[in-house]
């Protein structure tokens, strides 16, 4: 590119441009970002490129935040919730070294730009924040569907009975909708999206949001985008409310509560203590953190 | 018959053929000819110039031999495939539709809606991998009924008056036998309410005692819920005990067309009168 004599030094660290990307790509990616806001659950197809770390890593996503991200960007990176587990980590890293200038935060409120994996922040977003989401799998009508081309006239045609009769197969076997991540959404009245594997507990978050959501799947090369005040209804049936996930202790009778912060209101990971006790706690780990330092433990004595 | 005096489906010059296409390609093939590939360009002409006209409550035959073109027909008709030229004109309710000036989206919609196919291959009407019940409740969802129990029941109610017994409405189709698949595709073909009705070739296959119980509960049907229906088959049992009116069909045109009755007793065309005498 001829923009290298001019750049500043300050851009040039670890020999990468600003962004890792070159600014073809970028431009690519930016155009395909806002074909995807202008049709809304639209699969958008885009050029994904090799990225220094494997498909499936969440090359889509970076991409995206690659192309939006800035120097005067606050970036926050999430995995299931977590600042600090290992997806996370790598991607912030890879960040601060290709894009010197921008800012990172484990801060939900403080981000400008939050890409995530199997989550969104518990936290309400707002109007200039921009969420992307790493997807494996965009498009929701392949377990139906083998064939790509006629999955692209059904969403043309907004043919999704087939999703429908899914849906009707395990209510008639388990008597409730047992789908229990990538929930087939429907965007602005037309398209059903797959809105990755994030739990049921998140889809709500999608409907009528303050801010833009976007999709990026690296090695399915399609983007997608829930733009904001967009309607976003998770597939059901009249007489079948959609159910987000429960988390009553049937011995109780009352919600399970996080061990550390106690919050009764947020999405609960449950697993095993030293001790071989079971625990919930919250998914989240930034809500968790300014819940505890806002003043807020545990009620209940262990 | 519950016939009456007005068409819900008139077909005009509905011709498809399958290749490069020449002028010649229709004059040089037909009965006459004895084939319908084009000596002079090779292209396959699946049917040329067929007319025909089903009235309301009516059920047409559609006969010939393997090849005659009477599946082309009735892929074009249902929309599978697309003619190369002519006219279809669906007549939904008052209103003439010219279903080949509808968009895709359009023309799905209104097959959802208005038609119901069963194939001679349950394998192709249905779909293996859901139940019995799922795939009636695929054709009421393409219908737009979101109510789940409102779909249980109505997929209970189709299935019992196709005489499959209801408790096995969560069971695959690929466990049940052969007639009762084909009972199944039925249930699923009138799960709209659809005025017209396909029948390809729904007996073949299927053991004699089973045949004749599936065409007693079209003709049931037929008597009951007044469906307009195209019969298409090659034996001549079932043309005579469903079909009022009966065309003949050989190397993609229809060589004769009249009453069921006629044709049978009294053929006209040299062709018909080789199958009818076939049959005896």
């Amino acid at each position: 590119m001829n923009a290298s004599a001019s750049s500043p030094p300050a851009r040039r660290s670890a020999g990468y441009a600003f962004g890792f990307l070159d600014d073809r790509a970028k431009r690519e990616l930016r155009r395909s970002m806002l074909k995807a806001v202008c049709l809304p659950g639209y699969q958008v197809p885009y050029s994904s490129r090799e990225m220094p770390i494997g498909r499936g890593f969440g090359t889509g996503g970076l991409q995206l935040t690659l192309a939006l991200v800035g120097p005067a960007d606050t970036v926050k990176i999430i995995d299931q919730g977590s600042d600090d587990s290992v997806n996370a980590v790598n991607l912030r890293q890879f960040i601060e070294l290709t894009c010197p200038g921008v800012r990172t935060t484990a801060t939900t409120q403080a981000a400008s730009l939050i890409q995530t994996r199997h989550r969104i922040p518990e936290t309400p977003l707002a109007a200039d924040q921009i969420l992307v989401l790493q997807v494996p799998y965009p498009d929701p009508l392949v377990v139906v569907e083998p064939s790509e081309e006629r999955r692209k006239t059904m969403h043309g045609e907004a043919d999704y009975s087939r999703l429908w009769v899914k849906l009707y197969e395990e209510m008639v076997h388990f008597d409730e909708i047992t789908i229990s991540h990538r929930y087939p959404t429907r965007i602005a009245g037309h398209y059903v999206i797959d809105p990755s594997p994030i739990p049921r507990w998140d889809v709500p978050k999608l409907h009528q949001a303050e801010c833009l959501y976007l999709f990026g799947a690296g090695r399915e090369k399609k983007l997608y985008a829930v733009p904001p005040h967009t309607d976003a209804v998770p597939l059901t049936f009249d007489d079948v409310p959609f159910r987000v996930e429960d988390f009553t202790d049937p011995a109780t009778g009352a919600r399970h509560a996080c061990v550390r912060c106690g919050a009764t209101d947020s999405f609960l990971d449950e697993f095993m203590d030293d001790t071989g006790r079971r625990i919930h706690q919250c998914s989240d780990a930034d809500h968790c953190r300014q819940r505890l330092a806002a003043g807020s433990h545990v009620v209940e004595a262990a | 018959m519950t016939s009456s005096t007005r068409p819900i489906l008139e077909v005009a010059g509905l011709t498809r053929l399958h290749g490069p296409g020449c002028p010649r390609c229709v004059a040089a093939t037909g009965p006459a000819a004895g084939s319908n590939v084009c000596p002079h360009c090779g292209t396959v002409v699946a049917c040329a110039d067929v007319d025909l006209t089903l009235m309301r409550g009516e059920v047409l035959g559609v006969m010939g031999e393997s090849g005659s073109g009477k599946s082309s027909l009735v892929r074009l008709l249902y929309g599978d495939d697309v003619p190369t030229r002519g006219a279809i004109t669906f007549h939904d309710g008052d209103t003439p539709l010219d279903l080949l000036a509808l968009n895709a989206r359009q023309a799905r919609r209104l097959r959802n809606r208005a038609f119901g196919i069963v194939h001679q291959n349950p394998h192709l009407g249905l779909n293996f991998r859901v139940s019995a019940g799922g795939n009636i409740a695929e054709r009421l969802l393409m219908g737009g009924e979101m109510r789940f129990g409102r779909i249980r029941e109505r997929a209970m109610e189709l299935l019992t008056r196709c005489e499959v017994p209801a408790a096995r409405m969560d069971e695959l189709p690929g466990r049940f036998s052969g007639g009762m698949q084909q009972r199944v595709q039925i249930a699923r073909a009138l799960a709209t309410d659809p005025p017209l009705l396909y029948l390809d070739e729904v007996t073949t296959g299927l053991d004699v005692s089973v045949q004749a119980t599936i065409l007693d509960l079209i003709l049931e049907l037929q008597h009951q819920l007044g469906v307009s229906m195209i019969a298409v088959t090659h034996d001549l049992g079932v043309i005579r005990m469903l079909a009022s009116r009966t065309i003949v069909m050989k190397t993609g045109r229809v060589v004769e067309s009249g009453l069921t009755d006629q044709i049978l007793e009294d053929p006209q065309h040299a062709y018909t009168q080789q199958l009818v005498a076939a049959a005896l």
